[in-house]
């Protein structure tokens, strides 16, 4: 352990560990280096020391145990009552992440660090390797967000979510992103920038036209900036016709999720007959496990229209 | 009114859609993948029994024996290693849980309490922590040491949950922490079971909730973030601890919006739920989507927004009897993944959704902050709706808290006669 080998530690009591007495609940064996180094960690902290020794002990502590918080955030107060120097520290979190990908509270600490820096130089290139290896990891997608907003770095958002959704149309993350980007700024987007997100979406649908990801994006921009759903109506009719109803052919009917927002663009119009037919595709053929929530659109949707006779 | 007409829902989808996208992409690879290895283990017409022993035995490993080492990377967890195995005995054998275990269960989360800010943090020695603090006042509500409850200095932990408070009506998880919809959950549980709730606590909040609905109709960790079935149980259920929930729900959340989310989370052939748009089943999504059905039925018939289950229970019972037991013992994520507490907890807790319905009841306590959320009944589902063979039953909780039912109530209550 670095922490020993590199400082004396002759003036420190270390605190064994209270689990809670001799029968306590869920105990752990801890390998001997851990349970040490947390001996000290606890010492050093009820007199909240803030100096080099304590700082390479939570190192230590941290690639033994990257989960545990009370380490990180008492290494954060080291780092700035030391005044280290703070993008050295970004590196270390850079390899602890890459060793650790999984770990979350990297990101917390790396949020304090960065503001305190006021300087995002090192963040979008270490968020890319980030999500590399997991495409869908949600604190790093969340980090970007407080970044972005942060540093003002809207330019590169939504094209980066273009490259990732051309690697995987389906990456949620990636969709959620794009609509954070589109919509999450002060300024309300133009018509233009509107159309372009439609026509795009629909450009992803015609690739994997069961894609929730991109359906839910579509008529989330679509309600977002106040277009009627309608609008869809002649793009989703090009992939399910339900109109020959029950003995429509399997190859009228190419999507799914088309079905649901033409039940939805229906029912809009108060046309119950349609969208009922719709739904009852969904629910007797083509999305069946989620029978129970077709019927009760369906018997909603009735029912309000018989209320309003 | 109408006699109800309860339709026969009690079916299991086994076949995957007939419309498949052929663009491979690692989203449908890992998809197919899984949905091969559940079909595997889904036998038409049979449904395996709850291998209930071997459950027990696995659960009680934390109240008999040290925790391998391996367990180090939960060691600012504390408290949640002992509240998952105890809820999730409770449920399923609460004979099991040694008669000696009150204490030692309030000795053991007493050792967690920082010095210095006086609410529960991972481990013995580490900060406070909210969601140390929810498992912890949750395991010493199942504990029903009334000792302990004495003990537990209250106005330290209302300082702590107020030093959490942000300017924005959210909360954080601990000093210099993440601002999230998990923090404002557990503060709320935790306010209600010691009976601290007060308006100063709760300002702005259910604003702040709000705002993480996402487009998609789920709820994300904070506003703009992806919606994820997590943090929609701990959004959803935090509208439930903040008031009436026939009134909070329908006015803070695009309620449409978020049940055809929550629907479209299960999946055929599995059965289970997903947590995400395009992510895969996975078991402990049982508790955490499956809450959130449990919240909803309670609500949906007094609004006049229909009875009926809006998804099937037949369909996540085969997910977590065919798909989510370990032989070993335990519950887990998937086929091919190992038992561990975490799932265990909240795939039997699913399991209890399931199996019973709950309702709100309009009124059953006087309508006060801290009194929303213990104002909830249950009654065994339809049989029309879900078989549940005798073998298999479990025991009922409380949606909001998943607590063994009676637990939350009868600690809110010891606190309140203090008032």
């Amino acid at each position: 352990m670095s922490y020993i080998e590199e400082f004396s530690w002759d003036d420190i009591t270390p605190i064994p560990q209270n689990d809670g007495g001799n029968d306590a609940i869920a105990p752990i064996a801890y390998d001997d280096d851990y349970r040490i180094a947390m001996e000290y960690l606890r010492a050093v902290m009820k007199i909240e020391e803030f100096s080099e020794r304590s700082l390479k002990l939570t190192e230590d502590v941290i690639l033994m145990n990257a989960a545990h918080y009370t380490v990180w955030q008492y290494r954060t107060r080291i780092l700035f009552a030391l005044d280290k120097d703070l993008e050295q520290e970004l590196v270390w979190v850079e390899f602890v992440g890459q060793k650790f990908p999984k770990n979350y509270q990297i990101w917390n600490h790396r949020e304090v660090i960065v503001n305190k820096l006021d300087n995002p130089i090192r963040e979008l290139p270490f968020i890319e390797v980030m999500l590399e290896i997991d495409t869908k990891n949600y604190h790093v997608w969340s980090y970007r967000q407080w970044l972005v907003r942060r540093f003002d770095l809207w330019a590169t958002e939504v094209p980066y979510t273009t490259i990732m959704i051309e690697q995987d149309v389906r990456n949620n993350s990636a969709w959620n992103h794009r609509f954070f980007a589109i919509f999450g700024r002060k300024e309300v987007p133009s018509d233009e920038v509107v159309s372009d997100e439609i026509e795009f979406t629909k450009a992803a649908i015609l690739k994997a036209p069961q894609n929730t990801s991109a359906w839910n994006y579509l008529t989330g921009v679509m309600k977002k900036s106040g277009r009627p759903l309608s609008d869809l109506e002649s793009f989703c009719l090009t992939l399910s016709n339900p109109s020959s109803g029950f003995k429509t052919q399997d190859l009228d009917i190419t999507s799914a999720r088309s079905l649901e927002v033409l039940a939805d663009i229906y029912a809009e119009k108060q046309d119950i007959p349609k969208a009922s037919l719709a739904w009852t595709l969904l629910a007797e053929k083509y999305d069946t496990v989620r029978e129970n929530y077709w019927n009760h659109r369906k018997s909603q949707a009735t029912a309000k229209i018989l209320g309003a006779f | 009114m109408a006699a109800q007409y309860i339709p026969e829902i009690n079916k299991v989808h086994n076949q995957e859609s007939p419309l498949l996208d052929s663009l491979v992409t690692e989203t449908s690879a890992a998809q197919n993948g899984t949905a091969r290895s559940c079909e595997g283990l889904i036998l038409e017409g049979q449904l395996p029994v709850l291998n209930r022993s071997a459950h027990s035995q696995f659960l009680q490993i934390p109240l008999k024996l040290a925790l391998p080492s391996a367990f180090t990377g939960l060691d600012a967890s504390k408290p949640w290693l002992i509240y998952w195995p105890l809820q999730a005995l409770s449920l399923i054998d609460p004979a099991s849980i040694p008669p000696d275990y009150s204490a030692r269960v309030s000795a053991s989360i007493f050792a967690c309490i920082s010095d210095t800010e006086g609410a529960i943090g991972g481990g013995n020695g580490q900060i406070a922590h909210l969601a140390s603090t929810y498992a912890g006042v949750n395991a010493l509500a199942i504990s029903g040491d009334t000792k302990a409850w004495q003990a537990l200095d209250r106005n330290r932990v209302y300082q702590f949950l107020m030093a959490m408070k942000c300017d924005d009506g959210g909360f954080r998880m601990h000093h210099g922490g993440e601002e999230d919809v998990r923090a404002v959950y557990c503060a709320l549980a935790t306010a209600t079971l010691l009976d601290i709730m007060t308006e100063e606590l709760v300002q702005g909040t259910i604003e702040w909730v709000s705002r993480c609905q996402t487009y998609e109709g789920g709820i994300g960790g904070a506003p703009d973030n992806e919606a994820h079935g997590g943090y929609a149980f701990c959004g959803l259920a935090s509208l439930c601890l903040l008031g009436n929930p026939l009134e909070v729900i329908p006015e803070y959340l695009d309620l449409e919006n978020f049940v055809r989310w929550l629907s479209a989370r299960q999946y055929q052939p599995e059965g289970g739920f997903s947590g995400r748009s395009n992510k895969l089943v996975d078991g402990c999504y049982s508790w955490w989507v499956g809450g959130c059905w449990a919240l909803l039925e309670g609500i949906m018939p007094s609004l006049k927004m229909g009875w009926v289950p809006l998804w099937s229970k037949a369909d996540l019972q085969k997910y977590i009897l065919c798909c989510c037991q370990s032989p070993r013992g335990g519950l887990r994520d998937k086929p091919g993944k190992s038992a561990d507490f975490y799932h265990s907890c909240y795939v039997l807790s699913g399991l209890s959704v399931v199996q019973h319905r709950y309702r709100y009841v309009d009124g059953a306590r006087e309508k006060t902050l801290s009194n929303w959320s213990l104002s909830w009944d249950y009654s065994a589902e339809d049989s029309a709706v879900v078989e549940v063979s005798v073998e298999n039953q479990i025991g009922a909780l409380n949606p909001v808290h998943v607590l063994p039912w009676g637990v939350a109530e009868k600690m809110h209550d010891f606190y309140a006669a203090y008032r």
